[in-house]
């Protein structure tokens, strides 16, 4: 998700961390009514708009759901099948405009704006002796070590390829977890070194 | 060698002191009663894998403690913790992306002041302020992925500076570095006003060193001028050479 953040300075990165999550919220919530295939377009091709509005290259970025389309054809079809093909219509396109919007909040906000719009969601975590900006720190730690996490993976693949490995990819499950706690490791040192995490 | 002034002239480095030190890691002995004081500006730690000279760079900010013996760095005990040392000992780290935590350059920057004590805005306004001193203020915004290797291990040396430290330990800083980045990184490394304790397997980068130390063992093995030391540890690894 790291590598999503978009750095140009557009209309929507200064607006309100909050603004946005909650237009968020309010879209998701306001689409489920909607039970016609037809009603849904107009919403879809304002948010390739918004896309649009980034700058060169901002509508390539709606190619993020590629890795997704396999799932789609399969509900697709599924609902298609059980349903009604306006059934299976709507449901793609509210996929498809929750998953785009929730990036497009991704690429336009910075971790410490989103954690602080986050952290008053995460106050009632005191009443359980929780301290709220700990849990937040976590939260980005782990969108930040997401694509690094997927890098080591990409060598343990390689590494595993160059040897011949063969199709039970999923063997490299155990290395790949050994490969994330020794960078743990790493990443609590650095962290000390720099002064910790401070409880508020 | 005990109690004499800091001989330093370039300015108040912090006197580093390890006396009698003795480490264990995992129960296993890492260093040997070690004692060394160290007040040169630019200082090289040189030594085999397994040698101990990661252990002893850690002893320095409290990421690890002393089984005997005591640590100093100026006139701080770094046993009281790495979260007290962070703003006398500042620690470069061989791969980057541990220590970049932030998606964004000013993010990073900001995150050890705020562990200082200052305000968001206050902090907001050091960081500005370091990236302007460093002609990289356009940074400010960017990815911290979409910087190249180079430019990632700059950003975790100012994330570093901006806390203001008075000694900057490197662990291998350069090992991931093409030589012409390297060499830029050294050169302006070289201009920063701190103390600078660094290990290097790259013995050219070290060459301008005021004094090398080298390892063996969790021993010194050697201790002087780097048109000394390195020659010396650079004959010994050709006699070690083909015993894998």
């Amino acid at each position: 998700m790291i590598s999503l953040y978009v750095q140009r300075q557009t209309w929507l990165h200064r607006m309100p961390a909050g603004a946005k999550l909650i237009g968020l919220a309010a879209v998701s919530v306001a689409l489920y009514p909607v039970t016609t295939a037809w009603w849904l377009l107009p919403v879809l091709i304002a948010v390739a708009g918004a896309y649009a509005s980034l700058g060169p290259g901002g509508l390539a970025r709606l190619w993020i759901v590629k890795p997704l389309v396999p799932m789609f054809v399969l509900i697709v079809g599924l609902q298609w099948w059980t349903q009604s093909l306006n059934a299976a219509l709507v449901l793609l396109q509210r996929m498809l405009i929750v998953i785009w919007l929730a990036n497009l909040v991704t690429l336009t906000t910075r971790m410490e704006a989103m954690m602080e719009a986050v952290m008053p969601l995460l106050t009632p975590l005191k009443w359980f002796r929780v301290d709220p900006a700990r849990v937040a720190f976590a939260v980005a730690l782990l969108v930040r070590f997401v694509p690094v996490l997927m890098a080591v993976m990409l060598n343990l693949l390689e590494a595993w390829k160059a040897r011949g490995g063969g199709r039970q990819v999923w063997r490299l499950a155990i290395p790949m977890m050994i490969n994330a706690i020794r960078m743990s490791d790493h990443v609590s040192e650095a962290l000390a070194a720099r002064g910790g995490v401070h409880s508020r | 060698m005990s109690e004499q002034p800091n001989q330093n002239h370039q300015q108040a480095d912090p006197t580093v002191v390890l006396d009698r030190v003795s480490l264990l890691r995992d129960n296993q002995p890492v260093l040997h009663d070690f004692t060394v004081r160290l007040t040169e500006h630019r200082i090289g730690l040189v030594g085999n894998n397994g040698s101990g000279k990661s252990s002893l760079v850690r002893l320095l900010n409290g990421l690890l403690q002393p089984a005997t013996g005591s640590v100093r760095v100026g006139d701080q005990d770094p046993s009281d913790g790495p979260e007290s040392m962070a703003s006398q000992v500042g620690f470069i780290f061989q791969n980057p992306d541990h220590q970049l935590i932030f998606p964004t350059v000013q993010e990073e920057l900001t995150f050890g002041l705020k562990n200082l004590g200052l305000s968001r805005s206050e902090a907001e306004s050091r960081a500005q302020a370091c990236l302007r001193e460093h002609e990289r203020e356009d940074w400010a915004d960017r990815p911290v992925h979409s910087l190249s290797e180079g430019q990632k291990q700059l950003v975790c040396i100012l994330a570093v500076l901006v806390m203001q430290p008075q000694l900057i330990v490197l662990d291998e800083p350069f090992s991931a570095l093409d030589l012409p980045t390297r060499w830029h990184l050294l050169d302006w490394m070289h201009s920063l006003p701190q103390q600078l304790l660094m290990i290097s397997h790259d013995l050219d980068t070290l060459t301008d060193f005021d004094r090398i130390l080298w390892l063996e063992d969790g021993r010194l093995r050697g201790d002087g001028h780097p048109n000394d030391i390195l020659p010396a540890y650079r004959e010994a690894c050709r006699g070690q050479e083909g015993r894998l």
